[in-house]
């Protein structure tokens, strides 16, 4: 290790750390502080002289009460809870399946369809939400979850198989050869051999594309009418702005609690998150 | 495990063996994904470039009009700015994100206290809808009631308020800023990941042959890291430049559509206008630009396994 | 096997909805099953509206009519990727609550309303003119008007009597006046020229005709590039620095109520929510004497220019869509909720906010309860145009609104980026792009 001086480590490490957390998390303690302020000490202009940005004396919980219990928000949370891990999973499975395939299967139009995949990634959801609506009418999807269910893994699957083809392509190849040579079949191998090996770099991808489904806005405004069928960031805008008046304080508890199902996914599996992709970025 | 016995091997059915075939198996994995991109993608796409052909109008079925649509938009002034804009705002937060997420990559890279949490946290503005923490950024630069103004009123750095969002340049230099604010995680963890690949006693090599760290840096982590890197820009780049939440919440396109990207007007002329001809082909716009940066990208990994 | 899991449970998951919707189908009586009607209206800004929407409507029109009423609200801005999701894919809520002239974007998808409106209008004496154009698509009613929600400018009276003002000004040469004073007092006027729906556009394009300039002519040609409109650019553009608040280009439609409550600004033009907000919370928003803030507002119209008083007030129509599976149903919700009865009990609540669509509700006993609103009484009676004057307020003058080209006509030259010459020759022709 290279032995650093003392004041060199301030310099070089904990002011920069500290810039970057206060970078980072201030909008969370701003918002966090807004959803505890009394209404009262909302409307107070920068220039006024009693303006309190930092904190508030008063701090009350009833902005998080009227959300809870006002708005159907904890009906959107477990909507988005639903539709996220449903998403997540199919997109993970279609992933799997055609990362493995592009990654160590030898066959004609691999390279083709790779690349096919990865375009259809370049496609806005604000361009196809239109012509989404008359397939979803056709099938019958319309208001309901598998809307989004069945439409999100179309943004998911795209990276999902990328990441994970990265991860295949650094497992040695000898691994199934040993499995083949016990008499296991390729698919058999695959499941119950590369599949184990390979977890992190699953768990990274379906943590990603958790928390892509979790921020989706235009296809879920479109597809669910219902108010008990929104999903988070669709309710709390439609909710709490009304017309000229915006409910800051329950906005922002509405933006504090939208976040914390998925920091605490992150919070278990941050770890194996960063390790899950260094398999795939060695690739 | 034992190799299956003459008469078991005989049951082994048909399926099995025909799903031996890499062929026949790279098909049978390959068909849930395609499935769905083919239907739900593929399908939508080519109506949307069918709208873009005719002057479809809300309800109305329009006619073929080949490339007026795209001629239109190109002559249009509003249009043009949004191009400019998406390139800059694209090009600058990219570049932010990039040296950001790069330095504090290399800051969670080591080991200090609390330092699962930290890396936890750090993922935060990532994780939130970005609608959300738009709007969180909003009332942050709202002309009235700024915190930041706050600030620097009060600590007499100025003594009138600054404009961030109601002067079209500020307004677009505020999009940068919390585009980076919301991207830079994505970046620190990815490269983080990188970072954890390389081998610390490269570095202990460098430092004993005299280079100092900038040297290490410049000329052992970054040429590692740079396929990572290349891969994460590559997609930040695609997200970015088709951004349209970010804008949508925090300016609507104003002051003066002085900062709607390619994806926030397509969305007023074809949605809020009922044009959707013309709106698809303001979207289709999109597409060269994204394309060339994706065209690139694969001839440069073509050329990395070719090492 | 992996595979064979995954399409069975898709499978199934299809099968699931798809029987669903049919065992419901069939289990349900035809009778009740047919008159479901979905309504998807804005997020009313008084809140107590939807509230009679809900808890009023739902059982009344179940009992009086055997409808059973779906509301949804969303929000006002998102309604338009609704109503295209909806006319494109052929399904989606029966009745949309547009705004001002959107019933001439959708026209073609619209069920006629003829026979609604003129039993409305011959029962109430007449509808607005201007709700008339906005609805009025090629002599069919395209929506059924329901309401308007009249601007005015609300300002402080006791800042305005400081400055020698009992009555607020009657033209915009005084207003240019009263406004750079207050402004010197660090009062300024609050007013928004963004690129948003409400408060924008009603102060523009009133603007814009009082100094005698128009969009188009008779004829459909563009007019704007006139001396009258530069006329009023070059009037706007000083009156801005005087006297407004700067950081209104980057306004939407909530600031100004914030500022105002704040006590930042002295007026502004804007619905009856500054009025009401304070009203409802008197402890929460105060003057700087410490009064409540809402003994301190009172209303008044826009000023006159050299071509006269003009407005414009946004109209919230409701369109019966054609794909549709219940129009009949549709319609007699409509005629239901218009009758005095119940049309009553949504418009009291509304404390004035939004008012009627004829005369008719002019009269009604509520106006007596508060003497701030009145000014909102007799205001959409005055407004005589519509966007795209000149010509029809149909789809080209609704690509040029949602443009905002007027507005931004002003709002480059106020903010400096163009001078009045040149912002008017841009906006003339964006609009030339659009009226070809």
């Amino acid at each position: 290790m290279v032995i650093e001086r003392k004041w060199k480590k301030w310099l070089y490490f904990y002011i920069p750390m500290a810039v970057f957390i206060l970078f980072t998390l201030f909008p969370f303690y701003w918002m966090a502080v807004t959803a505890m302020r009394p209404d009262g000490e909302l409307y107070r202009t920068f220039r006024q002289a009693n303006a309190t940005p930092f904190w508030t004396l008063a701090p009350t919980l009833e902005h998080f009460k009227g959300l809870m219990q006002t708005t159907a928000f904890p009906q959107w949370l477990w909507n988005t809870m639903l539709i996220a891990l449903v998403s997540t999973i199919i997109s993970l499975v279609c992933g799997m399946f055609a990362g493995y395939a592009l990654a160590r299967l030898k066959f004609r139009g691999s390279e083709f369809l790779g690349t096919i995949i990865f375009i259809t990634y370049l496609v806005p959801q604000t361009l196809l939400f239109i012509p989404l609506a008359d397939i979803i009418r056709d099938m019958h999807l319309g208001n309901t979850p598998w809307a989004l269910m069945l439409t999100y893994p179309t943004f998911l699957i795209p990276f999902c198989t990328w990441l994970l083809m990265g991860y295949f392509k650094t497992i040695p190849k000898e691994l199934e050869e040993c499995a083949r040579i016990d008499g296991a079949t390729r698919f058999g191998a695959m499941i119950r051999i590369i599949f184990p090996v390979a977890i992190p770099g699953i768990l990274s991808a379906g943590i990603f594309a958790f928390t892509l489904s979790w921020n989706e806005f235009i296809y879920a405004l479109i597809f669910m009418s219902s108010a008990e069928l929104k999903t988070v960031p669709v309710g709390v805008v439609s909710e709490l702005i009304r017309g000229d008046i915006f409910f800051w304080g329950q906005l922002m508890a509405g933006a504090l609690l939208g976040s914390i199902p998925v920091a605490i996914v992150y919070s278990f599996f941050v770890e194996y998150y960063v390790t899950g992709l260094t398999g795939s970025v060695k690739g | 495990m034992t190799v299956a016995a003459p008469a078991e091997r005989g049951r082994v059915s048909r399926l099995t063996r025909l799903l031996e075939s890499e062929t026949v198996l790279a098909t049978a994995l390959l068909v849930p994904g395609v499935l769905i991109l083919v239907v739900f993608i593929a399908y939508p796409f080519v109506m949307a470039i069918w709208y873009s052909l005719t002057s479809i109008r809300v309800g109305v079925v329009g006619e073929f009009v080949g490339l007026a649509n795209f001629t239109k938009a190109w002559g249009d002034s509003i249009f043009q700015t949004a191009f400019k804009n998406t390139v800059f705002y694209t090009f600058w937060a990219t570049i932010f994100k990039l040296a950001l997420g790069m330095w504090l990559a290399l800051l969670l890279n080591r080991s200090f206290r609390f330092k699962r949490i930290v890396r936890a946290s750090m993922l935060l503005p990532f994780i939130i809808p970005t609608v959300l923490s738009a709007f969180a950024w909003r009332w942050m630069f709202d002309p009235t009631f700024s915190v930041i103004n706050w600030v620097l009123f009060h600590s007499g750095v100025i003594t009138d308020r600054l404009p961030f969002l109601s002067d079209g340049d500020w307004a677009m230099w505020c999009a940068v800023l919390v585009n980076t604010w919301r991207g830079m995680p994505f970046f620190a963890i990815t490269l983080l990941a990188g970072l954890q690949t390389i081998s610390p006693d490269l570095h202990e090599a460098a430092a004993l042959d005299g280079a100092n760290a900038w040297h290490r840096f410049w000329h052992v982590t970054w040429p590692l890291l740079l396929p990572v890197t290349l891969v994460v820009v590559v997609f930040s780049v695609i997200q970015t430049f088709s951004d349209f939440q970010l804008i949508y919440v925090l300016t609507g396109g104003g002051p003066a559509n002085s900062t709607h990207l390619i994806a926030t007007y397509a969305y007023q002329i074809g949605v809020a206008s009922g044009l959707l001809g013309e709106g698809a082909a303001l979207s289709l716009f999109m597409f060269p630009v994204l394309f060339a940066v994706v065209w690139v990208q694969l001839r440069y990994m073509k050329r990395m396994e070719g090492h | 096997m992996k595979r064979r899991k995954f399409l069975k449970a898709t499978g199934a998951g299809f099968a699931a909805t798809g029987l669903a919707g049919i065992l419901a189908a069939h289990r349900a009586p035809v009778f009740a099953q047919a008159n479901t009607i979905h309504i998807l209206r804005w997020n009313d800004f008084v809140p107590a509206a939807d509230k009679v929407l809900r808890e009023v409507y739902v059982p009344e029109v179940q009992k009086a009519l055997g409808i059973k009423l779906n509301v949804e609200t969303v929000n006002a801005n998102d309604i338009p990727a609704r109503a295209t999701a909806g006319i494109q894919s052929g399904s989606g809520p029966d009745i949309i609550m547009l705004l001002n002239n959107l019933p001439h974007l959708y026209a073609a998808s619209a069920v006629d309303v003829s026979d609604i409106a003129d039993e409305v209008g011959k029962a109430q004496g007449g509808i607005y003119d201007a709700s008339q154009q906005l609805n009025k698509v090629g002599g069919m009613w395209a929506a059924m008007p329901w309401s308007v929600v009249p601007g005015m400018i609300a300002y402080r009276k006791s800042w305005f009597e400081e400055i020698g003002l009992k009555e607020f000004p009657k033209t915009w040469a005084a207003y240019h006046e009263a406004g750079k004073k207050l402004k010197a007092m660090k009062r300024p006027i609050g007013q928004t020229l963004g690129n948003t729906f409400g408060d924008a556009p009603t102060f523009t394009y009133p603007l814009l005709w009082s100094f005698g300039g128009q969009e188009v002519d008779a004829k459909g040609k563009v007019a704007l590039d006139s001396k009258e409109t530069l006329e009023s650019v070059r009037f706007m553009t000083q009156f801005w620095k005087d006297a407004h608040d700067e950081g209104g280009l980057a306004w939407d439609d909530s600031n100004n109520n914030r500022a105002f409550l704040s006590g930042d600004i002295c007026a502004s033009l804007n619905g009856a929510s500054i009025y009401v907000a304070a009203l409802n919370a008197p402890d929460k928003f105060k003057t700087e004497k410490g009064a409540p803030m809402h003994t301190d507002i009172l209303h008044a119209a826009l000023p006159a220019g050299p071509k006269g008083l003009h407005a414009y007030h946004t109209a919230f129509n409701h369109m019966v869509m054609k794909y549709s599976k219940n129009t009949k149903g549709a319609k007699e919700f409509l005629r239901w909720a218009h009758t005095k009865a119940n049309y009553e009990k949504w418009f009291t609540v509304q404390k004035g906010f939004a008012v009627g669509i004829s005369r008719e509700w002019e009269k009604h006993a509520m106006w007596n309860n508060d003497p701030v609103m009145l000014p909102f009484k007799t205001a959409p009676n005055n407004q005589k145009r519509a966007m795209g004057f000149g010509g029809a307020p149909d789809k080209k003058a609704a690509e040029a609104w949602n443009k905002y080209i007027v507005t931004v006509m002003y709002a480059q030259a106020a903010g400096g980026k163009m001078t009045p010459e040149q912002t008017v020759k841009w906006a003339a022709g964006e609009l030339g792009k659009i009226y070809t």
